[in-house]
């Protein structure tokens, strides 16, 4: 009908319509018609059956597709053509100007009289379809077509008369003219097909599976989102893989007590940084009395500044700094942290980015550390412990990272305690002496102890970590520490029984009977369990190979007993 | 050597025996005696499943207490425990 409309006349069709959408919508062919025949928007109610048809037919020369629509609606109407009512009158009258245009589109329909052919067919169907049931979908399968011009309408139509159908529970031999007709009949009653189409375009977001929304954990934001809202109970989880830095643990301690006065910018900046650091172990020490709360806001904005330029190092410490500040002087840490906030967050993102990210390992260890320190702050045992293993990851890390890391972390450290005014100038004095000190000593120190301690405790750690391995729980480092004085004590004690065993056989070399006999008296091997079968549980096939003596060909036995 | 699967750690475990660790600290510890050629492998098992035990009992005494991290003071607790099989004193 559309075509028509701008072909032939349309003024009376236009007005024909309009009656005829006011008119009931006995059929949905109407609508059908009303679409093929004009604009899809209109829906036309009690279309006549040959209007049906002929839109029908306009529908099919609209939509190549709709061809199987358009058929059964062509037959439709021309089934109802047969009868003779008002509208269909009407419609005859609309069908006069239509006609003619039905030809072009026809004409431009090559395939027409492949559907003409179907048609009578179908207006057989169509008319017993009729009367039994939904002439109503007669007309919808008209209108279908029509109204689907472009691909997709007709799909749509296809899709809604099908539900349409579906739900109505018509015969599949109708499901053409049923889904037309209830098509038609959504189409009348809604003026678009969009309505069976809502579902499937609300089924696909359900449908489709939304990636979740998960972005690449930017730790910084992570961090100053954990100061902003609270302390949050952070577990002293030990991320650092360093396992030893007792040696500078008392040092960063002491900065920690000491008030460090306002430095110029450059220090204060440190300090600032230094303070996130450091302030959870001095805090700790001190024995905060968890009012984050205050200081917490006060310095948030300073933290959530500092945390935009720093990476994670500088959020956690200015959380930590928050928690200091809160023991010593809530004030005096407040004026320091925000002058000091705008220094530092100058100098930070300069200087102390770089030596930071240098860290960044350890930082994010010493972060996790002083957000698990912020949140047991309020414990003061589990306070401590974290602040201690803040300073001996700190002590670690300056230990491990360049000199200037280093040399960032002491200035920090010193700087740190600002806020804690009881230390006093003396602790100030020998702030600057200690990190000074700390540096020095390491470095002299390595070269001596370094040998004996180093290896020993390289091997020592393969344990240690063997023992976190074992424990699969987050371990402290203190309690790490102590794994390690066990196991020298343990390894003192070995060595000491394997003398006796030896020395009880008469020899002086220990042999693996003499390791026998100590796991038997340790209870690890039993008449049940005996040592081989604990090699194979624990010790990797090379070295079973090598423990247990295994037959080989050619009478051979390895290794030879 | 080899290398442990990863079973609910992120980390790999390496199950290699640090023999020359082993071996340099029983001459440090014993220089009179010497230690035989696989026995250092049964010394490195001896201090697997030492560790291992104690590594357990540490975890217990975690887990009574209810702390999602393993304190000193569990570690001490599981050593005085277990020292009876080695320590004369306990820690």
């Amino acid at each position: 009908m559309a075509d028509h409309n701008p072909d032939g006349d349309p003024t009376p069709r236009t007005l024909l319509r309009r009656v005829l959408d006011t008119a009931d919508p006995r059929t949905p062919r109407r609508p059908r018609s009303a679409r093929t025949g004009a604009q899809r928007a209109l829906l036309e109610t009690a279309s006549s059956r040959r209007l049906s048809g002929q839109t029908k037919t306009i529908a099919k020369g609209r939509s190549r597709g709709a061809r199987s629509i358009g058929r059964s609606a062509h037959v439709q109407a021309r089934g109802h053509l047969e009868e003779q009512t008002p509208r269909t009158l009407l419609k005859n009258i609309l069908l006069t100007a239509p006609e003619s245009s039905i030809l072009m589109p026809e004409s431009v329909v090559k395939p027409v009289p492949a559907p003409q052919v179907v048609q009578p067919s179908r207006r057989e169907s169509s008319r017993s379809s009729l009367e039994l049931q939904l002439p109503e979908l007669e007309p919808s399968t008209t209108l279908a077509p029509g109204l689907l011009a472009p691909g997709r309408r007709k799909q749509r139509l296809r899709l809604s008369m099908f539900q349409q159908g579906v739900d109505q529970g018509l015969p599949l031999s109708q499901e053409p003219q049923g889904n037309a007709d209830a098509s038609s009949l959504t189409s009348s009653l809604n003026l678009t097909f969009a309505t069976p189409l809502q579902p499937q375009s609300v089924q696909r977001p359900g449908l489709a599976r939304r990636p979740p929304a998960r972005r690449a954990v930017d730790v910084g934001a992570f961090l100053q989102d954990l100061r902003d809202t609270s302390l949050a109970p952070p577990n002293i989880v030990l991320e650092d893989t360093q396992p030893f830095s007792q040696p500078t643990v008392g040092s960063p301690n002491v900065y920690h007590s000491l008030p460090c006065t306002p430095h110029t910018g450059a220090e204060d900046a440190e300090q600032a940084a230094g303070r996130r650091t450091q302030s959870s172990g001095p805090g700790l020490q001190n024995n905060r009395p968890g009012k984050p709360a205050q200081f917490l806001a006060g310095e948030a904005e300073e933290v959530d500044a500092f945390a935009l330029g720093f990476l994670s190092t500088s959020s956690g410490v200015s959380g930590e700094d928050e928690v200091e500040p809160l023991h010593n002087g809530v004030e005096e840490a407040e004026k320091k942290m925000k002058e000091e906030g705008v220094s530092v967050s100058e100098m930070e993102a300069t200087g102390a980015q770089g030596p930071s990210r240098a860290e960044e390992p350890e930082g994010h260890t010493q972060v996790t550390e002083a957000e698990g320190s912020q949140g047991t702050a309020e414990a003061e045992g589990p306070g401590a412990s974290s602040g201690d293993e803040d300073a001996s990851s700190r002590a670690a890390s300056p230990e491990s990272a360049s000199g200037t890391p280093e040399s960032l972390q002491a200035r920090r450290h010193h700087q740190f305690p600002e806020p804690a005014p009881p230390p006093g100038a003396a602790v100030l004095s020998s702030e600057p002496a200690e990190p000074l000190l700390v540096r020095c000593p390491p470095r002299p120190r390595t070269t001596g102890p370094r040998p004996r301690q180093d290896p020993h405790k390289a091997g020592l750690s393969h344990y240690v970590k063997l023992f976190s391995f074992f424990a699969k729980m987050p371990m402290e480092r203190k309690a790490l520490e102590m794994v390690e004085k066990c196991l020298d004590k343990y390894f003192q004690h070995l060595c000491d029984d394997l003398e006796v065993f030896a020395a009880h056989a008469g020899r002086k070399t220990v042999k693996p009977e003499d390791l026998e006999l100590l796991m038997r008296r340790q209870g690890l091997v039993t008449d049940q369990v005996s040592l081989h079968v604990l090699v194979e549980r624990h010790l990797p096939l090379e070295y079973r190979q090598l423990l247990i003596p295994c037959a080989y060909s050619g009478n051979s036995v390895f290794p030879a007993q | 050597m080899a290398l442990s699967t990863i079973v609910s750690q992120k980390k790999q475990i390496k199950r290699k025996a640090p023999r020359g660790f082993l071996k340099r600290v029983f001459k440090r510890q014993k220089p009179q005696l010497r230690l035989e050629k696989s026995g250092d492998l049964l010394v490195h098992l001896n201090c697997l499943l030492f560790v291992h035990r104690l590594a357990e009992e540490s975890r217990t005494n975690a887990c009574e207490s209810k702390c999602r991290v393993i304190n000193k003071e569990h570690v001490l607790a599981a050593a005085k425990v277990k020292s009876r099989f080695l320590f004369l004193s306990k820690n």
